[in-house]
This record gives C-alpha cells, sequence and structure tokens, in this order.
C-alpha cells in the first residue's frame, strides 16, 4: 500500500482523488469488473468440468465425437475442421469489433455502422454453426443426461461429457447471444446518431470489450472440449 | 448525476494503441496461433492415450492458449494501454484462479483414486469394454486401443 | 444476467461525462413523488434503509424461526398446542414442531440470517449508506443500478418468503445446500418445490449482489473527491471495498454451482449424483441412472463463495468496529496502514481456504493439510486487527454509546469466536468436532453475532444520519447488555455440548443415552435464546419509534467526528451536499492532535500542524 503513497507524488496525481485512478470513466471499469466475475462463472463451469475429468477413468475422445461437419455424408471423418472454422469466425467477428471501436474513436461513424454490420453477422454465423452442431449432436443420440460416446478407453460412455459440452457450449452461446443483441442496439444507435450527438464512442467501446470477452471464453472452451 | 463533472478530462486523455496496423498484426498472431493448435491437435490423434506425448502436447496447447488470451485481452480489449493501476487490478485478483484450479483438479484426481480403490465394481465397468449389443452405432467405437 | 443493466446505465453515465459542466453548484429540483421517493428511489440513502428495513423483517423471521426450533431443542417433551393453531399441521403436530418442519426451520434459517440479513441487510446497507457519504460523491457510480440490486434482492426475498407457504414446505437439506438431498426431488418433502423457490431467490440474490457490488467498487475507486486518496479514506470504506471485491469474485462460482445443480434436478445430468439407490415405490425405485458425478464437487464450488461469504459478512462489521472505536475513544485508530494490509490479506485468504469445511466429507488428506496451513493464516490478520481495535482502546478518552458499547461487544466476541476457530481449523481435532455444537458456537459467535453487533453498532452511530433523530439511550444500553450476556449464555455452553460430542442437526438429544445429561443445558439455552428475541423487538420498537418520535439532532456533527458525511446538512436531500463537494486534506482518524479534540477531514492543513497524513 505504501506504493500508493508513492504513485500520488508523482506527476499525474491519480489516486489523490477527484478523478479516476485509472483514467476511464466508471461505466468501463465496471464493465472491466463485470467481465471479471463472469470469468470466475467460466472459470467455475470449466474447472468443475475438469475436476470431473480428472475423476473419471475414461473420458469419450473429442476427435470421434466432432468429427462432423454440414453437408459430410454418412461417415465423416474431420476432426476438428467445423469446429476451427467456428473459432476463426468469431477471431475475425472480434477483430471487426475492434475496427469499429477505432473507427468510433475517430468519430467515422460509416465505418463503424460497416464494421458493426460485420461483427454481427459473425456472431449470428457463429450462433447458426454451433445450432447445426447442437442439432447434429442431438440426431446422434446425445443431450442432457444421455450420452452415447464410448470412452476412449472403451467402456460405457461418461455421461457427463455430453452434460458439461451442452452446458458449457450453451452458456456460451448464451452470451454470443446477448452480445449480438448488444451490437445491435449499438448499430440502431450509432445509426441515429446517438453518438455522434454525445461527442463519442465510449458505449461502442464497452460493447467491444464484452464481445472480446466472448471470444476469449470461447478460446478457452475450445481448448478445453474439442483439443484435449 | 453531477457527481461525474471531475471526470470529463478523461475522454481526452485516452491513451491509443497502434491503430489498425497493431490490429492486422494480432489478427495473425492469432490466427497462427489457432492453426498451430489444431496442427497439435491432429497430430495428437494417433498418439497412446495417457502416454507422455500426449500430455506434452496437451501442456503445449495450453501454454498457446494462454498466449491467445494474451492477445485478446491485451491488444483487443485494449488493457495493455491501460494505466498499470488498472492492469494490476484485472491481473492480480486472476490469480486466484491458479489455487483454484490446482485445489479442485488435484481433488478430482484423488477422488479417482480413492474410488478406484474402494469400489472395484467402479473400476472394472469404467475401464471394461461396453458390451456391444448397448450400442446402436457400432461402428463409432473408436479407433485407438 | 446484468449486461442489459450494465449497458443501460453506462448509458446515462456517458451522457453525464460528455456533458461537461463547470459549476456543481446547481441543485436539481425535482418533484419527487411518493413511488420516486420512497419505492423505486435512486437515492443512495433511502435505497440503503430500503435493504436495512428489509433486512431487519427477515432477522425477525429468521430469529422466530431459531426460537421455534430451539423450543424443540429445550422442550423435546412438551407440547405447545398453541403453536398448531397458529402455523397449521405441516409445521406442528400434537404441539411439537414436526422433524421435517425442524429440518425446514434450520435450513431457512441458516440461508435468511448468512444471505439475506447479513450481505444484503449489512453490507447492503452500510455500503449505500456510507460509501458516497464518505468518500464524498453525490451517490453511486450508477444510481440505476444500485436500485436494481435492491429490487432484485427484493424478489429474491418474496420467493424465499413464499417457499415457507408451498405444501410441501421449504427447503430443509440444510443451508449449503448439498446435493443428493438438493438434487433429487424426491429426496425430502422439501427438495421439490421448496428446493426450486430456494435456489430461484438464490440466483437472484447472487444477481443482487453483483450489481450492488460492481456500483460499490466503481464508486470507491472513481468517485472520491478531491484529496481523498485511498490511503485517507475511513476504514469503513476500505472494508466495505473488500467486502465487494469478495463478492464480485466468489459469488460468480455460487451461481455456476447453481446453474448445474438446476441441471441434475431438471434436465437428467449427473454432475453430482453417482451411486445412488433410490428407496420407494413405482418406477422410481432401484439404481439411479444418472451417475458419474462427484458431490464433492458442489461442496467445493459451494464454499469456493461459502467461506469467502463469512467475510463478505464479517469484514463490513470489522470496518465500523473501527471506525467507532476510533470516535469513541477520541483516539486516531491505532495501525491504520496495517489494518488496512490485514484487512486485504484476510481477502486474500478468503479465497484459499474453502476447503476447511469438508475435512471430513471425502477430501483428499494431503489436500486438507495445506488447507490447514492457509487457514491458520488468518489467524495473523486477524490478531492484528485485534490488537489494534484494543490499542486505540488504550487510554482513550471513551464515550461509551451505545454504538460504542456494541463495537467493543463486537471485539470480545470476534476474539472469543475467533479462538475456536482456531481449534476446528486444524483436520485432526476436526474429525471430532466436525458436526458438533462446537462448530454452531464457533461460527455463530464469530460470524453470527458478531457481526449483529457490528451491525447493531452501525445503526446506532448513524441513525442520526439516517433518520435526523437519536434512537433512546436507554434502551440500547438495555439492548446490548441482554444482548450481549445473552448471546455468551446462549452460545458459550455449546462448545462444551459439542466437546462431548453433541451432533449439530438432530432433532430430538433426548432420546441418546449419551446426551441426554444436556437436557437441563439445552432447556437453558432454549429459555435465553427466548429471551434475547425479545430483547431484539424492544430494539425494534425503538427503532421505528424514533423514526418519528425520537430526540431532534440539532448539529451537523452530533460526535464530533472526522468523516465527511457529518459535514452534510442533518438531513442530506438528493446529492447529499448543498453546494460544493468538500475537498478533503487529511485522513480520517485526526483525533487529539495538537490539543485539538478532532480535526475534521475537509478541514486544510495548518502550516504548524505536527505531521499528516
Amino acid at each position: 500500500m505504501a506504493t500508493t503513497t508513492a504513485t500520488a507524488t508523482v506527476a499525474p496525481k491519480y489516486w489523490s482523488g477527484g478523478r479516476s485512478p485509472f483514467n476511464v470513466e466508471y461505466g468501463k471499469l465496471m464493465m472491466w469488473y463485470f467481465l471479471m466475475s463472469d470469468a470466475f462463472t467460466f472459470g467455475a463451469f470449466l474447472i468443475a468440468y475438469g475436476t470431473t475429468r480428472f475423476a473419471a477413468n475414461g473420458w469419450p475422445n473429442p476427435n470421434e465425437v466432432f468429427k462432423s461437419y454440414p453437408g459430410a455424408g454418412e461417415h465423416p471423418n474431420a476432426p476438428l475442421v467445423f469446429v476451427s472454422v467456428m473459432t476463426f469466425i468469431l477471431i475475425v467477428s472480434s477483430v471487426t469489433m475492434v475496427l469499429a471501436v477505432q473507427a468510433g474513436h475517430e468519430m467515422k461513424k460509416s465505418r463503424v455502422v460497416f464494421n458493426l454490420i460485420l461483427t454481427i453477422i459473425g456472431g449470428l454465423a457463429f450462433l447458426g454453426c454451433q445450432a447445426w452442431e447442437w442439432t447434429h449432436l442431438h440426431a446422434e443420440g446425445a443431450w442432457w443426461g444421455h450420452n452415447p460416446f464410448l470412452n476412449s478407453n472403451g467402456s460405457v460412455g461418461h455421461q457427463d461429457f455430453t452434460n458439461f459440452f451442452f452446458t458449457i457450449t450453451g452458456f456460451h452461446g448464451f452470451h454470443v447471444f446477448s452480445g449480438v443483441i448488444i451490437n445491435i442496439v449499438m448499430l440502431i444507435m450509432t445509426l441515429l446518431g446517438v453518438f455522434e450527438k454525445r461527442g463519442h464512442y465510449l458505449m461502442i467501446e464497452k460493447a467491444g470489450l464484452y464481445w472480446h470477452f466472448v471470444d476469449l471464453v470461447w478460446v478457452f472452451v475450445f481448448t478445453c472440449f474439442y483439443l484435449i | 448525476m453531477e457527481q461525474h463533472t471531475a471526470y470529463s478530462d478523461v475522454l481526452h486523455e485516452d491513451t491509443h494503441g497502434g491503430g489498425t496496423k497493431e490490429v492486422i498484426k494480432v489478427t495473425i498472431i492469432l490466427s497462427v496461433l489457432t492453426i498451430v493448435e489444431v496442427f497439435l491437435g491432429f497430430w495428437m490423434i494417433g498418439m497412446e492415450e495417457n502416454g507422455f506425448g500426449k500430455h506434452f502436447v496437451k501442456g503445449v496447447i495450453i501454454i498457446l492458449m494462454l498466449a491467445k488470451a494474451f492477445y485478446i485481452v491485451g491488444y483487443f480489449m485494449h488493457l495493455k494501454h491501460e494505466l498499470k493501476n488498472l492492469i494490476m487490478t484485472i491481473i492480480v485478483p486472476c490469480l486466484l484462479f491458479v489455487w483454484f484450479i490446482t485445489a479442485f483438479l488435484f481433488d478430482g484426481n484423488s477422488f479417482r483414486t480413492l474410488r478406484n480403490k474402494y469400489n472395484p465394481v467402479y473400476k472394472q465397468m469404467t475401464t471394461e469394454k461396453a458390451p456391444a449389443t448397448e450400442e446402436k452405432k457400432d461402428e463409432k467405437k473408436p479407433g485407438q486401443e | 444476467m446484468s449486461n442489459e443493466a450494465v449497458l443501460q446505465t453506462s448509458v446515462e453515465g456517458a451522457v453525464a461525462h460528455g456533458v461537461h459542466h463547470e459549476d456543481e453548484h446547481h441543485e436539481h429540483h425535482h418533484h419527487d413523488t411518493f413511488i420516486s421517493k420512497y419505492v423505486f428511489s435512486m437515492d443512495h440513502k433511502m435505497i440503503a434503509k430500503q435493504f436495512l428495513i428489509t433486512g431487519m423483517v427477515w432477522a425477525v423471521l429468521g430469529g422466530l424461526m431459531s426460537v421455534l426450533f430451539r423450543l424443540q431443542l429445550g422442550y423435546p417433551d412438551s407440547h405447545f398446542t398453541f403453536l398448531e393453531d397458529i402455523l397449521g399441521k405441516f409445521w406442528v403436530q400434537d404441539g411439537k414442531i414436526t422433524p421435517q418442519a425442524y429440518y425446514a426451520l434450520v435450513t431457512t434459517h441458516g440461508t435468511v440470517l448468512v444471505f439475506f440479513v447479513l450481505t444484503a441487510g449489512l453490507s447492503g446497507t452500510f455500503a449505500n449508506f456510507l460509501i458516497p457519504l464518505q468518500v464524498g460523491a453525490r451517490d453511486m457510480a450508477s444510481p440505476f443500478m444500485n436500485m436494481l440490486s435492491y429490487w432484485f434482492f427484493f424478489l429474491a426475498s418474496v420467493i424465499m418468503l413464499s417457499s415457507i407457504f408451498v405444501e410441501t414446505g421449504p427447503f430443509s437439506g440444510g443451508w449449503t445446500a448439498y446435493p443428493p438431498l438438493s438434487a433429487l426431488r424426491g429426496a425430502s418433502p422439501g427438495s421439490g418445490t421448496g428446493m426450486d423457490l430456494w435456489i430461484i431467490a438464490m440466483a437472484l440474490f447472487v444477481v443482487s449482489s453483483l450489481l450492488g457490488g460492481l456500483n460499490y467498487i466503481a464508486t470507491i475507486l472513481n468517485m472520491r473527491t478531491k484529496g481523498m486518496s485511498m490511503t485517507r479514506l475511513p476504514l469503513t470504506i476500505w472494508a466495505l471495498f473488500f467486502t465487494a471485491v469478495l463478492g464480485v469474485l466468489s459469488f460468480p462460482v455460487l451461481l455456476s454451482g447453481f446453474i448445474l445443480l438446476i441441471f441434475d434436478r431438471n434436465f437428467g445430468t449427473s454432475f453430482y449424483l453417482s451411486d445412488i439407490f433410490v428407496q420407494g415405490s413405482g418406477a422410481n425405485t432401484g439404481i439411479l441412472p444418472n451417475e458419474g458425478g462427484n458431490a464433492i464437487l458442489f461442496q467445493h464450488l459451494f464454499w469456493f463463495l461459502g467461506h469467502p461469504e463469512v467475510y463478505i459478512i464479517l469484514l463490513p462489521a470489522m470496518g465500523m468496529v473501527s471506525e467507532i472505536l476510533s470516535v469513541n475513544s477520541r483516539k486516531p485508530i491505532f495501525g491504520y496502514m496495517a489494518m488496512v494490509g490485514s484487512l486485504f490479506a484476510i481477502a486474500i485468504l478468503a479465497f484459499l481456504v474453502w476447503a476447511h469445511h469438508m475435512f471430513v466429507t471425502g477430501l483428499n488428506p494431503f489436500l486438507g493439510s495445506i488447507f490447514v496451513l492457509l487457514t491458520l493464516l488468518i489467524a495473523v490478520p486477524s490478531a492484528i486487527k485485534v490488537f489494534n481495535w484494543l490499542t486505540t482502546l488504550w487510554r482513550g478518552n471513551i464515550r461509551f454509546t451505545p454504538a460504542m458499547m456494541f463495537a467493543i461487544g463486537f471485539v470480545s466476541l470476534f476474539i472469543s469466536g475467533g479462538l475456536t476457530g482456531i481449534w476446528l481449523g486444524n483436520s485432526a481435532l476436526d474429525i471430532h468436532l466436525h458436526d458438533t455444537y462446537f462448530v454452531i458456537a464457533h461460527f455463530h459467535i464469530v460470524m453470527g453475532v458478531a457481526s449483529m453487533f457490528g451491525m447493531f453498532a452501525g445503526i446506532y452511530h448513524w441513525y442520526p444520519k439516517m433518520y435526523g433523530r437519536y434512537l433512546n439511550n436507554t434502551l440500547g444500553y438495555m439492548h446490548f447488555w441482554i444482548t450481549m450476556i445473552g448471546a455468551y449464555l446462549i452460545f458459550w455452553p455449546m462448545h462444551y455440548e459439542g466437546l462431548a460430542g453433541m451432533p449439530r442437526r438432530y432433532y430430538d438429544y433426548s432420546i441418546w443415552e449419551s446426551f441426554k445429561q444436556f437436557g437441563g443445558l439445552n432447556q437453558f439455552i432454549s429459555t435465553v435464546a427466548l429471551i434475547v428475541f425479545a430483547t431484539q423487538i424492544l430494539f425494534l420498537f425503538n427503532f421505528f419509534y424514533s423514526i418519528w418520535k425520537g430526540r431532534k439532532v440539532t448539529s451537523k456533527n452530533p460526535y464530533n467526528s472526522n468523516t465527511l458525511e457529518w459535514t452534510t446538512p442533518i438531513n442530506p436531500g438528493h446529492g447529499n451536499w448543498v453546494g460544493e463537494i468538500p475537498e478533503v486534506h487529511r485522513w480520517a482518524y485526526d483525533y487529539a492532535k495538537d490539543g485539538k479534540e478532532f480535526v475534521p477531514q475537509n478541514v486544510p492543513i495548518d502550516p504548524n500542524e505536527s505531521h499528516h497524513h
């Protein structure tokens, strides 16, 4: 704590009150801390998943489960392909979101609109992929409480494989969905010129933070469910 | 809501990142990392279950995952260009995850060993091959033994 | 969840930021309707009062529940037929609390007291009330989210309350909601609808506490007035800050655990279920098909919140006690930085020790030994705090106001309850002591009663600021002495019962040869509990009577206190200060300095002054 007093004497007195110590307005600060708490929500899910896997003698091999793609025919054998496409979609939509935020800083309304539309399309595309994957797995007999896939050691499949898969990807999908809704709201507000009148596009920045967080969570979900 | 007045300077002092150039750079890095991950994933398919090789590759994938997380949080979420104070308030609480993960996984592992020790029926059921008749999709049986 | 709320309020915030007001002088002249002033109020002071009064309603209900189950424990052979007429057949049969009702009462008592009274009622009240006033802000960062926080709590309250009235009774598997009692709908009568309502209420409660916590953190960090550096903050604010951090980081984990539990209950999953044989009739009999899960996983997830929750309850009380002890000893708090540091240490350790609640549940013993080490470390910052409180009192010019009495009572209870924590923190001793009355005695003294004392101290101390009137002192002293002596009389004997191995959560001890000897003691405890409960009614009378009829506060700073809330008008409006917010020039504890009795924070530094903070 002594360091805080030390920094207070340095030229910009960030900690001495009357201003934000982080040079950010409170809304962004709250968004950051909200994302922190949400990280603990997802963290708890993934750690629970990890704990269950550590407690299990056998676990299905993801490459045997997730190896299909739309229009693959009867016996698809393309592990990781479809989910890589999904990952790529989300990364690209994150990039367009960054560009929208930057365009907002430069007060370029048309570029904000363009990039936001791309982001929304990316989000919807991701949701579409997820919907297809869920439908496909459901058709194979997988659902909450039902796991048709055998463990990699050949024993009866661990029930929590599908339980965790649907719960966690579902919870992530719910975040993507709310992110898309938020982005649509942002798009409408931009089109109505709300931010232009306000003189800044900070709202887009906060929506962006949320959207990137969704991308970040997917990085973890992708690794934990599909890769390892 | 008059209390916000003092902070109007915030808006003008915002430190910006490296612009579009940086975004392109980070996009390329993230794509490359993902491609490497997927490549490692493919490579892992043929490996022996629970062998050293597989665990090693999994470890590498986790490190790559953390690298991706760093780039997303640092550049896309702009954290790297924020003040150090803010960075610390985000990073330090995340350190709690270390013990959170360690303790949980350690206990999960212990649960498995205890169960295998005291419940031989459970051990048998979860390590023995499933009766083939039960599975309608018999051809989907995993490849590697 | 709360995303929409976050967004919506940041819209308002951004508006306020965009507009550059040069002067803060102009006063708003809203036309407050009854609804906007007392119901959907965005004034932090009104929201604080809403939290307080809702918390008090819950405290009375929770206390009443404890009186009812203490009746059963103290008088297992008596028949209270009049209760049957009041409560009905589900609760009382043949003049005795039914076993089902007994467990429902114990469970609801725990849930309500821990979450609704000591979390929402304590930190909800005082964080809302004190943060803007003591850091020098006109309101919370987002008043709208603050309002939402209360109304989510209110909704949670309504749902929890309604669970008491369903036909099969409220949830009865203990406030920790361990599966399988909480996961299988047929496990007990309360595991069906009662548990549904319980879990919905708790989920809403988590949302409420997140909305509140984010607001508290953002306000403390971002909205401090000029000169109010972090090291000049009153200790109340530091404590509330760490409380909010604990809540924001640990409640989400509980939410995750509950979501998995909801899936186990309703969607055929088995996150927490394994190797269960269901006895009964019909199709449900036999081996439960859902398996592969791990009940200990739930306990881990629960206690990852559950332990920080203990400090969510305790830290606000510690902060307020520090402030009240200093003001009423007319001395600076001893070791301000050590106090902050120990709060910080406690906040960190809170996240590292959760499994000490699980030593005997099948936790790995080696892992348990690490948790023992981490747990015992908590004694260090706790001891620092205790010694600092005692040295603050040392040779102080003490004013024994009711608030001060309760603050001193807090220190006493914290010591006697904390010491037994060292026993329980050892996994070897815990083999004998777990799930006995020793545990009950420990956590009731150190967490329950101590935090209640902190809350009472806070209410007595800041009541004049809340309502512009004083509470009656005579009633206050009666309240203190009876509660203080009563608390010790109730919980001290429980240590002996626990050491003798008397388990908690049993319905009737009189039929056990080994515990028959405690019949008289149990009767004594129950009688004292009844008296202490009645005394709280006295406090309630004092509280509500004084709102309208109490002695009026005549000066802005009745306690000659240093903190900023006493620079506001006696009845501050929305916005707190008329005119500019005072600038802060010193820390909050310049008492008995340079021959002056007290120097408020907004007094500029005199060039001849001795060293200052």
